[in-house]
């Protein structure tokens, strides 16, 4: 015999909130694994630019720059980190609020209204299921926040690696290796934006 | 819908077997729930899983005021004992859980803090319900490490928990045990598979015989009365346990 419908829907909207916390995870995780090959892209192009000499002084600073932007990139990745981590707590806390609700409702609906005290017990745990959920869409709010931080980062992040590009033209017979290397930065850094994208779009609850 | 049936009753003194369930889904196993009732106190005897809780909840209100709960008895740490604790704390937070004192500090993983349990002492303690003294029979090994029963000596009744459990098929509705000798095939399997060690069984079997017992009253199947307790006991007592086949 199959589960009960209303024990169903229950079953699918526990795994679509938990699902979103896997899916913003699963992002930060994407970036920061991307901050670190920046950092180590960053850290080739620094060698580079001194083989190059002179003439690769400003995509020097620029790699420098980078460098610096990886790094401050995954400190933003390991705030983000956190606040989902903490998040988790609040989640489950929903989903057993939610639970316990819906399986009271069904003990009321079984035994009628005449039962004394279940109302209470039903409203009081409503009431703790709201509480969880504010404290949830507080997080949410926090996150987006933080995502929106990232982003202007990530922007500075994109101008560097357009300037990376224009100082690698003047590289003299090091520009080809130079291009290379900055084509490489801005692709990585558009891919950080593309996640960011989505970080954005993800929410720890409906609204 | 599970529904309360009044299986013992002397004035406020009464026994609800909470039992046999056709709306429960075939994946959850079938478990028998039992209250104790005096004066205005009630014992819920492993009160049983988190999706069965409003079945039982539902027939437990139709026969008493889910209020007059003041304890809740688990003969051990199942989920299909005692997983709907944390639903029944929503009802009543101040109620006491009994548990042997093995599972005192696992049992919160389902729910209730430290001024919820009650840990029963290994070789067992009296639990008062209103104006009656509660026996926790040890029952260890049988087939949890940290096992208990429960005897009441003014009803002879003994709430056995695994011990005398049956699996029926879906068919089988009786509330009590109608032919020992059919019954006990059903019973056959899950006592030497789930009973791990004859040692605990020889004792058990020679503390209840000291009992004076009416009717034994188990988590799973139907229920012994009479002289089907003692032919109940002499079957465990010959039984090979503890194991996997055969």
């Amino acid at each position: 015999m199959n589960a009960p419908e209303p024990r169903k829907h229950l079953a699918q909207s526990h795994s679509g909130e938990l699902a979103r916390i896997v899916r913003v995870n699963e992002e930060i995780k994407a970036i920061v694994a991307t901050a670190f090959r920046i950092n180590l892209m960053a850290l080739n192009a620094i060698f580079l630019a001194k083989r190059a000499g002179n003439a690769a002084l400003g995509f020097g600073v620029l790699s420098n720059e980078l460098r610096r932007f990886a790094q401050d990139l995954t400190r933003h990745m390991a705030a983000l980190r956190e606040m989902t981590s903490g998040s988790v707590g609040s989640v489950t806390g929903v989903v057993q609020h939610q639970r316990n609700a819906a399986i009271l409702a069904e003990a009321i609906r079984l035994s009628g209204d005449q039962v004394k005290g279940v109302r209470d017990v039903h409203r009081r745990g409503l009431a703790r299921l709201a509480q969880q959920q504010a404290r949830l869409r507080a997080l949410d709010k926090k996150l987006r926040a933080a995502v929106e931080e990232t982003q202007q980062l990530v922007e500075l992040g994109g101008v560097l690696a357009r300037s990376a590009k224009i100082e690698a033209a003047y590289g003299g017979g090091f520009s080809p290796a130079l291009m290379q290397v900055s084509t490489d930065f801005a692709e990585v850094i558009a891919q950080i934006k593309r996640s960011l994208e989505v970080l954005g779009k993800e929410r720890l609850v409906k609204d | 819908m599970k529904q309360a049936h009044c299986i013992y009753q002397n004035e406020d003194h009464r026994w609800l077997a909470i039992a046999r369930d056709p709306g429960k889904p075939g994946f959850i196993v079938d478990t028998n729930e039992y209250l104790v009732m005096s004066g205005e106190d009630a014992l819920l005897c492993d009160p049983g899983g988190i999706e069965i809780f409003p079945s039982v909840f539902s027939a437990l209100s139709s026969e008493c005021d889910p209020t007059r709960l003041s304890g809740i008895f688990a003969s051990h740490q199942d989920p299909d004992i005692i997983s709907s604790l944390a639903l029944w704390l929503e009802f009543k937070p101040d109620l006491k859980c009994y548990i042997s004192t093995l599972w005192q500090t696992f049992l919160p993983h389902f729910g209730g803090d430290e001024s919820t349990f009650v840990p029963i002492p290994d070789p067992g303690m009296t639990i008062r319900v209103g104006g009656l003294e509660l026996q926790a029979i040890p029952a260890h090994y049988l087939h949890s490490s940290g096992n208990f029963n429960l005897y009441d000596p003014k009803a002879k009744i003994l709430f056995s928990g695994d011990v005398g459990a049956a699996l029926l098929p879906a068919d089988h509705n009786d509330l009590y045990v109608q032919d020992f000798s059919r019954h006990i095939r059903h019973a056959e399997g899950f006592h030497k598979r789930w009973m791990g060690s004859d040692r605990a069984k020889r004792d058990w079997c020679e503390r209840v015989s000291r009992l004076e017992i009416d009717m034994m009253v188990p988590q799973h199947g139907a229920i012994y009365q009479g002289a089907d307790v003692q032919r109940f006991i002499h079957w465990f007592s010959a039984l090979e346990v503890g194991v996997l086949r055969g």
